[in-house]
């Protein structure tokens, strides 16, 4: 047999091999393939290297040589087949799990705070840390505490704009959370940083504006040394961390009987900072809070040296600040718990 | 307080626009509310605070203005009517209870024509909110609007004896005063009366009986200072709140009865025509000194965080009137002047000092925080509690404290107490509610009726109770509601009615999140307001911590419900006392652990708790845990009995456990199924 004869042979076997893989079209009959062409028993090539032994001894090396190249030719193409043919596969796999990812995910149910209720929390956060300690006090209050000891005696006229619920002669509703500077002084000595917020009442009926119960936070710093100065600067420190970084705060005369000198505390408008809208009634300024230096007679009362120690309080209604911050038309919805409005938030 | 800047201009310069007018008031305290022109005039309105009577009138507002402005006050013209005596015409008046009435000023004039007042006159009053009457009575109401001091004109021929007996009410007294109202007095009220009997309530009003008419021809002018408690006090009884009243409970200015007397007569002797006929007579048994306060400078540059010059401090106070006598370096008497009622301490005087200063320019400071922050003692709870249930989907509500009768009777527990509010506003807040269940029932069905069906809320709010001595107690409490759903609905989840289950899972998710000792739900009786059918009572570390179930179909009736609701209510206060359990870490497993599921029949009255206590106690220390994985009951299961499959998780920390100790423990489950219930193997 010459050269010639036997690398025909191998040419018409690339040839077969390569007609049969043409064929393929699946990752399953790109394994067939393989089997009956490199299987390890029965495989075409195989068989091809067992006759080697047969041929004459010149013939063996050409041969063994054309016979290892279409070996390795056909492994280097079954193995680029089946490998396009794996990928195919996965492509199809992943094809077939293919989402619709815009569709919606598991109604998971989420709770919302209320809006007071968080503001109340944030507000208690800022005084926790410039080192005030938090009060959680009764609803049901002594007239002493509520009115008599913050130096609003029965005949003060300002009790007139406190309309005030009570159970019996000497027992009320509080009406504000300035009661936190009595119950303060009374189990702390000086420095004193108290601060309490919760539900008062008043008797007010109902409308936009007013709710028999609503919500305050009371402040109050006592110590050596405190001055107005003090208490502008807690404010504003306050007042922008609850407003806006850039909010400006205005400082007037104010009265109330539990300070002197008292004051009332605008902030520049947050709607139209300052320039003049319906909200702040073209004037830029809201009014926001009343504060002051805790009066001496509220002091006396108290026990507490009014020659050394000084201080300054303030309260301000919760509810008003979410008014404004959500401008929120209605202080009634904070209290019917309807979901759309709740969820809102 | 209106206040009209024409008229102003009268007492004072006025340069500035209203405008200006409105912040520079405002930033002294007298807050400008609004300008509102009438008749083409600005007229500002004035929010005057309790403590500062004296700027209830222009005179007020101007001196305010010229000490800011730096410009002379112009004090209105007045008569001389103690010039020359005169005794035409002798009255007498008398004080009787000086505490009361420390000073009685009056002045007989005849010769007056009772007419319309000039338009002047009726322009400045109309401006200034007032309605004219006649010209006596309108002059008497612009010294008020212009001083600030009530007077008060009374037909003399009208007052029998000539006399005026200013004396305490005897009880039952009667009058009838100038709007037609017969009023019944008590002994806490001032009277002014005649030789005879009542003519005015002092401070607060006139008597019908003496009141200016067309032919009055005398009047006796009265000015005087009362005791503001007492007028407030006469003022509030009598539901009567008037102009006079307004100024005398305030505070009305002690020193100017004399001059505010001659204001108002050299008027009417140019509007009415007049003449002195009594003289005046200045009847004052309790006199009254002026306040005299010790001003430091050190201590106004404490409380304000400021320095001042001695020169600002004594300038400042002398514009406002006040007399600064000095009592070494930096120290003064202050004398304040008569109108002030609002300055009593050094405090006060200080405040003069910063107002005129500026607020604004006091800078601002922090003071040394030299304290430690400290949450309240119940934010952890509140905090940690409302997060897990905001985590479960429950939405935050808060509703109001109080309760209407029929809420009361339909949910109040079964002793029937009450907290009730001595004046309360609305029959809707006749008490203080007694359980958080009623608002959110409201709050739920609210929502309803707006086509909301999925509701899921709670509430960590006050109720109120009476001690063993009747008086009102607050105790914070937790309530949830839930309907409709345990989460939302879409096409990867369908429509789940809410029911027990989501409820009592909410409340073991937040016991668990928050640490709490051992619960137990259990069958509960004897909570008016929950279905007995599936009433249950929360225990936590062996006591009673709440209750749970739906509705009772009564109140759900009565409501109009369209679906289930089903509430819990959490004594949140005994719960505090049940959480947050120190951890105690435990080493984790080094063997599997190994799980074994039985389905049994059982007969339908014997309960999963009861059943689970009876397989812990078998003693079992491998078994780690007990799952309630199916309960079915219908077909191929015999009536009255249901099936219930378990899963059990057996655990040994020393070893790997064998098939057979694990088939073995099971066994022994089964035979004590078997033996304790009659249970049969499904
Ligand atoms: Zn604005």
């Amino acid at each position: 047999m010459s050269d010639h004869v036997i690398l025909d042979r191998i040419e018409e076997l690339r040839r077969q091999f390569d007609a049969e893989l043409a064929q393929a079209a699946s990752l399953d009959t790109c394994a067939a393939v393989r089997d009956r062409w490199v299987g390890r028993e029965r495989g075409i090539i195989t068989g091809e290297m067992k006759r080697l032994r047969e041929l004459p001894r010149e013939d063996r090396p050409a041969f063994g040589q054309a016979a290892n190249e279409l070996r390795n030719y056909v492994e280097r193409e079954l193995n680029a087949a089946l490998e396009r043919f794996g990928a195919r596969a996965r492509e199809l796999e992943i094809a077939r799990g293919r989402v619709d990812v815009t569709r919606p995910g598991f109604p998971y149910a989420l709770g919302v705070e209320h809006p007071i209720k968080r503001l109340q929390a944030e507000i208690e956060q800022v005084f926790i840390s410039l080192g005030f300690r938090v009060f959680d006090l009764p609803e049901i209050e002594k007239e002493y505490y509520n009115f008599d000891a913050l130096n609003m005696p029965r005949s003060h006229p300002a009790r007139d704009s406190q309309d005030t619920f009570y159970f019996d002669e000497t027992t009320l509703l509080r009406t504000h959370c300035s009661t936190v500077q009595i119950h303060a002084m009374k189990v702390m000595k000086p420095p004193v940083r108290a601060v309490s917020t919760g539900k008062v009442y008043r008797r007010d009926p109902a409308d936009a504006t007013h709710s028999p119960m609503f919500y305050q936070v009371d402040v109050l710093a006592l110590d050596e040394g405190i001055t107005m100065g003090d208490l502008k600067g807690t404010l504003e420190v306050f007042l922008k961390r609850i407003f806006h970084p850039d909010v400006r705060m205005r400082f007037r005369p104010g009265f109330f009987p539990f300070v002197e000198p008292g004051a009332e505390v605008d902030i520049s408008c947050i709607f139209c900072f300052g320039k003049g809208c319906r909200i702040c009634k073209q004037s830029g300024w809201i009014e926001i809070l009343g504060a002051g230096m805790v009066h001496p007679k509220v002091l006396r009362m108290s026990g507490v040296d009014d020659e050394r120690y000084t201080g300054f309080a303030w309260g301000m209604g919760i509810d008003r600040v979410a008014l404004l911050k959500y401008e929120v038309d209605d202080i009634r919805l904070f209290f019917e718990n309807d979901l759309r409005f709740l969820t809102q938030f | 307080m209106k206040i009209s800047v024409e008229w102003l201009k009268d007492y004072v310069e006025i340069r500035e626009t209203p405008e200006q007018l409105k912040d520079d008031l405002t930033m002294l305290g007298l807050v400008v509310e609004s300008i509102s022109p009438f008749q083409g005039e600005p007229v500002l309105e004035i929010e005057v605070t309790s403590n500062r009577p004296d700027c209830l009138s222009h005179v007020g507002v101007a001196r305010e203005l010229s000490a800011l402005y730096k410009r002379p006050l112009k004090y209105p013209p007045c008569a001389e009517p103690l010039a020359v005596p005169v005794e035409r015409i002798p009255y007498e008046i008398r004080i009787k209870d000086r505490d009361l009435c420390p000073r009685y000023t009056g002045l007989v004039m005849d010769g007056v024509r009772i007419e319309a007042s000039p338009a002047w006159l009726q322009h400045r009053l109309e401006a200034a909110g007032m309605r004219p009457l006649n010209n006596i009575v309108d002059i008497t109401n612009y010294v008020l609007l212009e001083l600030g001091h009530p007077l008060h004109a009374f037909d003399f021929q009208r007052l029998r004896k000539g006399k005026i007996v200013v004396a305490r009410a005897r009880p039952g007294q009667r009058i009838i005063t100038l709007d037609g109202v017969e009023r019944e007095l008590d002994e806490d009220t001032l009277l002014i009366n005649d030789g005879d009997g009542p003519v005015a309530i002092a401070g607060v009003m006139g008597g019908l009986d003496s009141e200016i008419k067309p032919d009055t021809r005398t009047i006796l002018l009265e000015c005087a200072y009362f005791n503001p408690p007492s007028i407030r006090r006469t003022a509030k009884k009598l539901g009567l709140s008037t102009e006079a009243s307004y100024r005398f409970e305030r505070g009305a200015d002690w020193g100017d009865t004399i001059q505010a007397a001659a204001r108002t007569c050299l008027l009417i002797q140019q509007v009415a025509g007049g003449e002195i006929a009594g003289s005046l007579k200045d009847v004052y048994p309790a006199k009254i000194k002026p306040v005299r306060i010790g001003l430091r400078r050190r201590k106004a540059e404490a409380l304000l965080g400021v320095t001042l010059e001695d020169a600002f401090v004594t300038s400042t106070l002398e514009r406002l009137n006040f007399k600064p006598a000095p009592k070494g370096k930096g120290k003064w008497q202050v004398t304040c002047p008569s109108y002030r009622a609002d300055t009593e301490l050094e405090a006060d005087v200080i405040e003069e000092i910063a107002r005129f200063y500026g607020y604004q320019n006091v800078p601002n400071t922090l003071p040394r925080y030299n304290s430690q922050g400290l949450a309240s003692p119940v934010f952890p709870f509140e905090n940690a509690a409302r997060r897990i249930l905001l985590g479960l989907g429950y939405c935050e509500a808060v509703n109001l404290s109080f309760a209407a009768e029929n809420e009361h009777n339909q949910f109040a527990p079964g002793n029937g107490e009450r907290v009730a509010l001595r004046n309360p506003l609305t029959e809707d807040t006749q008490f203080l509610r007694t359980t958080l269940a009623p608002g959110l029932v409201k709050s739920a069905r609210r929502n309803f009726n707006h086509g909301i069906g999925e509701v899921r809320l709670f509430e960590i709010g006050r109720v109120y109770s009476l001690d063993s001595q009747g008086r009102p107690l607050e105790r914070n409490t937790l309530g949830i509601v839930g309907s409709g759903g345990f989460a939302g609905c879409n096409w990867r989840h369908s429509q789940t009615a809410y029911d027990f289950f989501h409820l009592k899972g909410a409340v073991v998710a937040l016991l668990r999140g928050m640490r709490s000792e051992e619960a137990e739900v259990v069958p509960a009786a004897g909570v008016r307001w929950l279905n007995p059918g599936d009433a249950a009572a929360l225990i936590v570390g062996g006591e009673r911590a709440g209750v749970l179930g739906s509705l009772h179909p009564d109140l759900a009736e009565e409501y109009k419900l369209k679906q289930p609701v089903f509430l819990a209510e959490i004594d949140f206060e005994a719960l505090c006392r049940k959480v947050f359990q120190p951890v105690k870490y435990e080493p984790l497993p080094k063997y599997p652990a190994a799980e074994r599921d039985l389905s049994v029949v059982l007969p339908r009255e014997v309960s999963y708790g009861e059943i689970r206590r009876g397989i812990l106690g078998l003693g079992v220390s491998q078994l780690v845990s007990v799952e309630l994985l199916d309960v079915y009951e219908g077909e191929s299961i015999p009536a009255g009995k249901v099936s219930m499959t378990f899963r059990f998780v057996f655990l040994d920390r020393r070893k790997t456990l064998t098939v057979d100790q694990v088939q073995a423990f099971s066994d022994n489950i089964l035979t004590f199924l078997r033996s304790s219930y009659n249970a049969e193997l499904r």
